[in-house]
């Protein structure tokens, strides 16, 4: 019987008595690499506790990044809803020709600056590429002018010749109008355009974002349709007060039409970027949740199974000790 | 009361109507009483990094800070 005994224990107490033959009862949670009773290697304690550690102070951090986008967007949704009178009397009166055909065109592609927001950099940078096809071809050509870290890093890969302008650090002050119309009239400056696409996430709600393209044309662009008809042509039944003439008109119209819609885009993708990040954060708590749990689970079994084997050994020893007298 | 070739004067000074509107805003601004004048120049702030690109290439970066209606 004893030799029976031995004889069943003997795989685990011969390698176990060979292998560490000083500790006699060892503390199940000091162990590293433990043999399992059929020779299986189990996690040991130790690593998956300073596992469980870690996901739950990811968890923690990510809570509060949520918390964090979510005090921000309350306060710039309200400006950007208000922003969107700005430009809606330009459509009014010029109407929105996304569809027009010009020779040179400047896609403006509006990112964030900072990472870990979700999906609306790339589906941005998507349809900038996409305005590029549409709009590339003979005697056309198209520019990129883009605000933004994530954007560039993005775009840089394939689309570097066609780059012209990039803009950085936009979000560190608080959004206003002036820093806005300052990149606006350093972008008319800088570049040659018959019309300028912006690309930004238009924000419909916490959780949708979708990505709009705004269309400004130039006002030679403008004159030119406006000879044509339709509701440019209105634009002679409309009486001009003071000196200037209907040109002049045009172009400080367009000019303040790209100021009002660049403002409401940067205003419109800062809440979706905001958005973005907090249910981004969100995902991301709940599955450091789920892993902290599974973790617990394997912990538990862990520390289970090593008392089991700890009361083995020192069972099959005093059962030895008792045959052998 | 103009001839039909003469531009306004800041337009002949080469700045766009967006910089005008911003210069005359700024104006307005300084008119205020004294809480809501630091408010209201708070709003002013402006603070980005441009860098204007040649064949694929960055050049340096300006950064263009704390110049409202310029």
């Amino acid at each position: 019987m004893a030799m029976a005994v031995f004889r069943r224990e003997g795989r685990r107490l011969l390698p176990s008595i060979a292998a560490r033959p000083i500790a006699a009862i060892r503390s199940p949670l000091a162990s590293d690499q433990e043999e399992g009773l059929l020779g299986v290697r189990s996690i040991s304690t130790q690593v998956v506790r300073n596992r469980m550690k870690s996901v739950k102070n990811i968890q923690k951090i990510t809570k509060a990044m949520k918390m964090v986008a979510a005090s921000k967007l309350r306060a710039v949704q309200g400006r950007a809803e208000n922003s969107r009178g700005l430009w809606q009397p330009f459509t009014a009166l010029l109407g929105d020709n996304p569809s027009i055909d010009v020779k040179k065109s400047v896609v403006v592609t509006l990112s964030s600056d900072k990472g870990l927001c979700g999906g609306i950099n790339s589906t941005v940078v998507k349809v900038s590429r996409a305005l590029y096809k549409l709009n590339a071809g003979p005697e056309k050509e198209v520019k990129f002018v883009i605000v933004g870290e994530k954007a560039k890093a993005i775009m840089f890969r394939d689309s570097k010749n066609d780059i012209s302008l990039t803009v950085t650090e936009l979000n560190k002050n608080p959004l206003n109008y002036a820093q806005v119309s300052v990149l606006a009239d350093d972008i008319l400056k800088n570049v040659e355009f018959d019309a300028l696409r912006i690309v930004y996430n238009k924000f419909h709600s916490v959780v949708a974002f979708l990505p709009t393209v705004a269309t400004v044309l130039s006002p030679e662009i403008i004159e030119k349709e406006s000879e044509v008809g339709g509701k440019l042509g209105e634009l002679d039944s409309y009486e001009i007060e003071g000196g200037e003439t209907k040109g002049e008109i045009l172009q400080n119209l367009a000019e303040f039409q790209f100021s009002c819609v660049m403002f409401n885009a940067v205003l419109e993708n800062a809440c979706s970027e905001m958005g973005a990040r907090m249910s981004a954060m969100d995902s991301s708590s709940r599955n450091a949740g789920e892993m902290l749990d599974r973790l617990t689970l394997t912990y538990n079994r862990t520390r289970q199974a090593s008392i089991t084997t700890e009361l083995i050994e020192i069972i099959s020893g005093a059962s030895a000790l008792e045959a052998a007298k | 009361m103009a001839s039909t070739a003469a531009v306004p004067f800041w337009r002949a000074a080469g700045m766009t109507y967006i910089t005008y509107s911003n210069i005359c805003a700024n104006l307005v601004r300084n008119c205020l009483k004294e809480p809501f004048k630091a408010e209201a120049l708070n709003r002013e702030k402006v603070h980005f990094s441009l860098s204007k690109w040649a064949g694929g290439k960055p050049e340096k970066p300006i950064l263009r800070s704390d110049t409202p209606g310029v």
